[in-house]
């Protein structure tokens, strides 16, 4: 094992050494750096460009200067002397102090988009494989392949348009029109017939359901301009809370397992009973300390589990933990709700609180909930333009692998013995799909970081995708020299981690040392 | 990030493969037809497949026949370059009811170009662009993939090595210095010269150079899996050379993961160009492509949304056909892919016989290295 | 994005004062009083294509058009310019005169009371500072680089200064004297404005002298420099031009203050890293007109349609967007929710330059070609939308908004190319078909667009069009080596001013690409150089352009056209056709 891991590490570093070498040549041949001088009819011009060639040192051969870049960039690997030298980039920034910035920026544009597209591809890809062939197969298949093949600027335009112009300007009198309501509603509601199983009765009672549930709703946003003064309140957290109790105890445990559903359920009443006792305590939130909740959550819920136990205790701890999360995701969600007349009446914000641009109000100031959802009005747009754009991939992995393991032996082992349909697909399929679907998230969050190029343009972000291009643009090796290992680096570590996790969850995989 | 890229999908269907089925199971469709025959049956069966062929054959015909190619002129009177004067100030003159095309059906761009014969040029040069990415990328990768996973070795460890390094060099980079070389007409270079009047031939040959890699990757592990099998070692027996068992024996029998995948690369492809072309380092005006075309207008989205639409309705139609058309086709060709009804499959499992499961596991295990060599080497 | 602008932009600023020298017309003295509506205080948003990155816009790397804008608001002098390109001279921060004419000589008197935001009082130490790095007076490095040192890495012209000597400090340090040994005609703007903006007594300290005097007392010492006979670097002028070069880069706020000190009407508050720029009213500041916003932010977006999308959902309240017909349109679309939308001509144009050499060797066959450019429409289809009133450019030299335009459009013999001439073409080219191939940049629309047009209209009368469109990256590097007979591309400066002018039409100058020659042209170039009157310089000028159109030398197509709007919260934004853009006049912009 040690063995395998040191011999892939030491050829990744040649890898990244033969490719860096290229990349710098490629870099340094795709254009002309003086390009900007050329048509200038500056007197001084040839003072202008050799100026520039001095700044990137032009009149050593490419290959030269990228062992000079070498020299520098050896020095990160010699820790915690701190000399570490990438060079600078035009402007005169030292490149690590440009990349960190970059990666922040990045990475915060990206990781919520990553682990949405995430949870909602694999989801998809398991209920069209679940449901082979169906209607509905063929609608997320379509609308997956569509949003695939939407080039990204496009889908961004439409966002902004009708994302965020449209509905900041609803939000000046967020009414809804009663047609629109049950249009919506009647949309929805034939959404829900197609997804739903079983016959055709229960169908048309689910889309029956879904259409009232969903006008009433709107109706009931309409009337009370919920929109402008949005809550939950403990009523809707109650509600909410028992069907989020019912919906993870099916999951895990199944419904018969009555342990479980009434730990679930007391899971709910004590965050019932919380939702007033954290109240003020929210009031002086920091990150931290919504960490520190979350984790105490989930500890409540696997306690209430413990003390119910039932002949699976850890099944009712397991139901008991995910609600008490889930419940005080909704707590916090309310927290933030409570704080929006504040940040939507903000001097900075006016009133129109969705942005098209940037990371980030300029200036705002105010507390945790305020700074959360000044970021969160500025990620929702990209956020929904990647997850619209990489939902494709997930979705028709897990398809595919969840049908494949679907026909397997064991799995015809497992309903053989008599076990649920719940138990097969949760316990025996599904856990066994997500193996290679793992490594292709390994390998995607590896590509992350290089960042998300016309994404970024679109959303004036300026992260890694924009030094790259950047750098190319100026035909200025630095900045696209430390994009490219930084991409490089985590991409092939990533790759080893997917491959060493691919072992220890598939026991069929063995590393060969 | 940026678009959820076939290169991905190749690396799950590479790790799906890892962990092949066990015992394959006869498929009753599959008595007394050949390959070829399932292989049909299954993919006409496949309506939205069926839908895609069509689709994408309509664009193909339409796009070559109207503008003319490669000097040979077409039905439509406009060409994608000449200037003709505004009618209807550029708004397309198609209507549906009365159902007329018109003068320029599709509008006119501001100086007056037919945007009817720019689109259909533009999906000309998606398609060859697309199909040039296909040949290359399936060639070499098979090639690469093929000789690696046969003949394994110094061979594989160099290849693969070459292909680590391609995979980490960004597209993007390449796709730049590619620009650049294909606009430099006056250094005299045959490339040079070949790039400046095939610019779109020489971006697709240059983007099929670096999108094998992925299917290099999967071929081989096909073939590291196929060589060790009892036909394979029968035909090695019987005294048949390298050539004849990569060709005959070994090739046709992963030739069904190879075509789905050059199928998803080649829709990756369009996408690829368009984003290229968006970031200016793709098809150069005059000439154009659906991206370009799009790209240059998406200011125009709110005023003259014709102009945006249009290319847009062309990329996003090709591109679902191709998708459709491969997912038709792995349907097709995996064979232990059948329509699965969780019911039935439920009734039927009841009804037939278990196989043991131990037998599963131990046909599992002389693959098993597969996998374990996959990481070793 | 439209990376045709940063590179352009990136450019234009290096040229942006030079442009100016041939428009601007002096408005005496005058301090304009800022009348405009609007009530004190307030904020506005300000959209810029690039990110800031250093707080001293003059040097080679840090000119950037945003750089410069955040200097010019933090920043003040003796003079700035206004949307008439006129030089207006701000007397509330000093007096700028000329003293004598023969040798041109001019004094600069700081007023008391102006002052860095630090409390350092401005003096003639600030200025000598400006007038070090500008002149280029230490510089002593050979044509090779190989010997010798470029002190201060300056990005505009040192030509004017260079010609002055070791300027004369006096007044308590008050008041600085410059001598020309030649007439200079852009004297008035070649020092002193529209900021002084790195202050003397911070490089000082930071570059290890003891205190401002010293700084002069040194600088003093020093003798010009010698490109014949380059000398060993001196450390501490070194030392202080590195600080300038490099010293006062940072794309974040300094934890140092003094890095960016203020001497103008606003000063930086907080910088976001890419994101944005924060500037608050300079409170001590009465020495020129005065702001009503209280805070200007600048944020940083590249791409025209997100810019107008930012503008539509309120985020920013002024932009200026690249121009074109749909961004335009989105604009107007947006007048309804009390958008202002301005446009007007730039000082930019595009033109078809002929080589004097391959098929256009013979002047019939240029005239031919030249009859068969459809100017007409060209301008038609690429700038109406834009600007209804366009018309095709009319002088090689001057631009509409300079009074001296029509009289030269009229005399010049450009009435003869108003619109193609199929017919006189192929008359004149007598049954020839010259291959002609024509070199432009693919990524610029405009170009590409009028190469289409060019080509369709050339065609007729029987030339034979090669596309020999290059990238943006290339097209550059292939003016002047040949490999093209007419290029399609665009002057940004020098058309426009008079120095410039002999740089492009001189025989065997630098950016004479096209290997234009004319005797008398060269002579009356040599004169107008050293004119310093204006009616003069224009009769002169008018005189070359004759000559240059007699020649057949190519055609000047169309004027850029710029837009800008703002949304309805915001008032007093004007159009400005130079470089400084809306920000010229950012003291007016006030809230509604």
């Amino acid at each position: 094992m040690v063995t395998y891991i040191v011999r892939r590490l030491v050829t990744a570093a040649l890898i990244l050494l033969g490719a860096s070498f290229l990349v710098y040549l490629l870099t340094a041949a795709s254009g002309d750096p003086l390009a900007e001088f050329r048509a200038s009819s500056a007197p001084n011009k040839q003072q202008l460009m050799d100026s520039r060639s001095a700044l990137l040192d032009l009149d050593t051969p490419a290959p030269v200067r990228y062992f000079k870049w070498l020299g520098g960039a050896a020095q990160c690997l010699v820790p915690f002397t701190g000399s570490c030298n990438l060079g600078k980039n035009i402007a005169g920034q030292p490149i690590t102090d440009a990349l960190g910035h970059a990666l922040i920026q990045t990475l915060t544009l990206v990781t919520g988009a990553a682990v949405l597209a995430i949870l909602v591809g694999i989801t998809l890809g398991i209920i069209t494989a679940l449901r082979q062939y169906s209607t509905l197969d063929y609608g997320v298949t379509f609308m997956a392949f569509l949003f695939f093949s939407l080039p990204i600027f496009w889908v961004a335009v439409l966002l902004k348009e009708f994302g965020a112009i449209g509905f900041n300007n609803f939000l000046r009198n967020p009414e809804i029109p009663l047609p629109v309501s049950l249009g919506v509603g009647a949309v929805l509601g034939a959404v829900a017939v197609i997804v739903a199983g079983g016959d055709a009765r229960r169908k048309a009672l689910t889309g029956a359901i879904v259409f009232a549930a969903v006008a009433a709703v709107l109706i009931y946003f309409s009337v009370t301009q919920w929109f402008k003064t949005p809550g939950l309140g403990p009523v809707v957290i109650a509600i909410a809370g028992v069907g989020i109790a019912f919906a993870v105890t099916l999951l895990t445990a199944g419904l018969r397992n009555r342990k479980a559903l009434q730990s679930a359920l007391i899971a709910v009443g004590v965050g019932l009973v919380l939702y007033f006792v954290v109240q003020p305590l929210l009031n002086q939130a920091t990150f931290l300390m919504v960490v520190l909740l979350a984790v105490a959550a989930v500890l409540i819920g696997m306690v209430i589990g413990y003390f119910m136990g039932g002949y699976d205790r850890g099944q009712s701890m397991r139901a008991a933990a995910i609600t008490s999360f889930l419940v005080g995701f909704l707590i916090v969600l309310d927290r933030f709700m409570q704080a929006w007349p504040a940040y939507f009446n903000n001097s900075r914000v006016r009133g129109r609180p969705i942005a098209t641009i940037g990371a980030g109000t300029p200036n705002i100031e105010g507390d945790f909930w305020i700074l959360g959802l000044d970021s969160f009005t500025h990620l929702i747009l990209p956020t929904t333009a990647l997850i619209l754009i990489s939902l494709a991939g997930y979705t028709r992995f897990t398809r595919a692998s969840m049908l494949e393991i679907m026909n397997m032996d064991y799995i015809r082992t497992a309903r053989a013995k008599g076990l649920t349909e719940r138990t097969v697909v949760m316990r025996h399929a599904f856990r066994n799909a997500l193996i290679p679907v793992a490594t292709i998230v390994a390998f995607d969050i590896g590509g992350l970081i290089g960042g998300a190029v016309i994404t970024e343009t679109v959303f004036s972000v300026r992260g890694m995708g924009f030094l790259f291009l950047d750098g190319i643009l100026h035909v200025d090796p630095n900045p696209v020299m430390g994009v490219f290992i930084c991409v490089a680096i985590t991409a092939m570590a990533f790759n080893l981690i997917a491959d060493l996790a691919y072992s220890a969850l598939d026991p069929r995989v063995r590393v060969k040392a | 990030m940026s678009q959820p890229s076939q290169q991905d999908e190749i690396m799950a269907e590479e790790a799906g493969l890892r962990q092949e089925a066990a015992g394959i199971e006869p498929v009753s469709e599959a008595r007394g037809l050949s390959q070829g025959q399932i292989v049909r049956k299954r993919f006409l069966g496949h309506s939205g497949a069926i839908v895609g062929l069509v689709v994408f054959a309509v664009i193909f015909v339409m796009a070559f026949t109207s503008v003319g190619y490669a000097g040979i002129p077409g039905w439509w009177k406009y060409t994608h370059e000449a200037v003709s004067p505004l009618v209807n100030d550029g708004a397309p003159t198609a209507s549906l009811w009365p159902l007329a095309w018109g003068e320029h059906p599709f509008g006119q761009d501001r100086i007056g170009r037919d945007l009817f014969a720019m689109t259909m040029r533009g999906a000309q040069q998606s398609i060859t662009i697309m199909v040039v990415i296909g040949l290359i990328a399936g060639l070499v990768g098979v090639v690469v993939g093929a000789l690696s996973g046969y003949f394994r070795g110094w061979m594989e460890a160099v290849l693969m090595r070459l292909t680590d390094v391609i995979i980490i060099v960004p597209a993007l980079l390449l796709a730049a210095v590619m620009a650049q070389l294909a606009g430099r007409r006056d250094e005299g270079s045959w490339f040079a010269s070949f790039a400046s009047s095939n610019g779109v031939l020489a971006l697709g040959i240059f983007l099929g150079l670096i999108s094998w890699v992925g299917l290099a990757r999967l071929m081989r592990g096909e073939f590291l899996t196929l060589r060790e099998r009892e036909f394979v070692d029968a035909a090695r027996i019987s005294g048949a050379s390298n050539a004849r068992i990569i060709f005959k024996h070994i090739l046709p029998n992963a030739v069904g993961v190879l075509i789905v995948n050059v199928t998803l690369t080649m829709s990756a492809a369009i996408l690829t160009e368009t984003a290229l072309s968006y970031l200016g380092v793709g098809v150069k005006s005059p000439d154009t492509s659906l991206g370009l075309l799009i790209s240059q207008n998406q200011e125009a989205f709110a005023t003259r949304p014709w102009l945006f639409w249009f290319p847009g309705l062309f990329i996003v139609l090709i591109c679902l056909s191709i998708n459709f058309i491969g997912d038709g086709l792995r349907d097709a060709f995996d064979p232990r892919q059948k329509k699965f009804n969780a019911k039935k499959a439920k009734d039927a499992d009841a009804a037939i016989p278990e196989k043991t499961p131990v037998a599963a596991l131990d046909s599992r295990a002389d693959d098993g290295r597969t996998a374990g060599g996959d990481r070793g080497a | 994005m439209r990376f045709s602008r940063i590179s352009k932009a990136v450019g234009v600023a290096a040229a942006a004062a030079l442009a100016l020298s041939a428009c601007a017309s002096t408005n005496g003295g005058t301090t304009p009083s800022s009348n405009a509506a609007g009530k004190q205080g307030g904020t506005a948003t300000v959209v810029e294509v690039n990110a800031f990155n250093t707080f001293n816009p003059n040097t080679a790397d840090g000119n950037t058009d945003i750089n410069s804008k955040v200097s010019y608001a933090t920043h003040s002098g003796f003079y700035y310019i206004d949307n008439q390109l006129n030089i207006v001279h701000n007397d509330k921060f000093g007096k700028m005169e000329k003293t004598s004419d023969d040798p041109l000589t001019v004094k600069y008197t700081i007023n008391e009371g102006v002052k860095w935001s630090d409390g350092t009082p401005v003096t003639a130490a600030d200025l000598l500072l400006q007038w070090a790095a500008f002149s280029g007076y230490y510089n002593d490095a050979d044509a090779d680089g190989k010997a010798g040192t470029s002190y201060f890495s300056y990005a505009g012209d040192p030509t004017g200064l260079a010609l002055t000597d070791f300027p004369e400090i006096g007044d308590n340090n008050r008041s600085m004297t410059i001598k020309y040994s030649k007439p200079f005609a852009d004297w008035e703007i070649a020092l002193g404005g529209p900021g002084i903006d790195i202050p003397a007594h911070v490089l000082a300290k930071k570059a290890g002298l003891a205190d401002t005097q010293a700084f002069i007392d040194h600088l003093k010492s020093m003798p010009r420099g010698d490109a014949k006979a380059p000398k060993t670097a001196d450390a501490k002028l070194k030392a202080m031009s590195d600080m300038w070069n490099t010293g006062f880069d940072s794309k974040t706020l300094p934890s140092d203050p003094s890095l960016f000190l203020s001497n103008g009407p606003f000063v930086v508050q907080s910088i976001n890293q890419d994101q944005s720029l924060t500037m608050v009213r300079n409170k001590d500041y009465n020495w020129g007109p005065e702001a009503k916003l209280d805070e200007i932010t600048v944020r940083y977006i590249g791409s025209s349609p997100a810019q107008v999308q930012a503008l539509k959902n309120g985020e920013a309240d002024i932009i200026a967007p690249q121009a074109s017909a749909d961004t335009l349109d989105q604009l107007k679309a947006l007048e309804s929710q009390g958008v202002t939308v301005e446009q007007g001509n730039q000082l930019s144009y595009d033109h078809i330059d002929l080589n004097y050499s391959g098929p256009f060797a013979d002047k019939n066959v240029r005239e031919a070609f030249m009859k068969t450019v459809p100017r007409k429409d060209i301008v038609d289809k690429i700038i109406k939308k834009l600007d209804p009133e366009a018309k095709p450019l009319d002088s090689q030299l001057f631009v509409p908004a300079q009074p001296a335009y029509d009289a030269s459009a009229q005399a010049n013999g450009s009435s003869a190319y108003a619109d193609a001439d199929v017919d006189g073409a192929k008359k004149l080219l007598n049954g020839a078909t010259p291959e002609v191939r024509i070199m432009y940049n693919k990524d610029n629309p405009n170009r590409v667009d009028a190469f289409s047009l060019i080509r369709e209209s050339a065609t007729k009368a029987g030339f034979k069009i090669v596309d020999g469109g290059l990238g943006a990256s290339d097209w550059g590097k292939a003016l002047g080596k040949g490999g093209y007979d007419a290029t399609i591309f665009g002057w940004i400066n020098p058309g426009v001013g008079v120095s410039g002018v002999p740089q492009i039409f001189r025989t065997g100058n630098g950016s004479n690409f096209n290997k234009f020659s004319d005797p008398e042209a060269d002579k009356l170039m040599d004169e107008l150089i050293v004119t310093t009157d204006r009616s003069k310089q224009d009769d002169l000028s008018k005189q070359i352009d004759k000559k240059i159109w007699d020649s057949a030398y190519g055609l000047p197509l169309f004027q850029s056209v710029g837009v800008d709007a703002y949304s309805d919260r915001i008032t007093g934004v004007k159009f400005m056709p130079n470089q400084t853009g809306v920000w010229w006049n950012f003291w007016e912009w006030a809230e509604k």
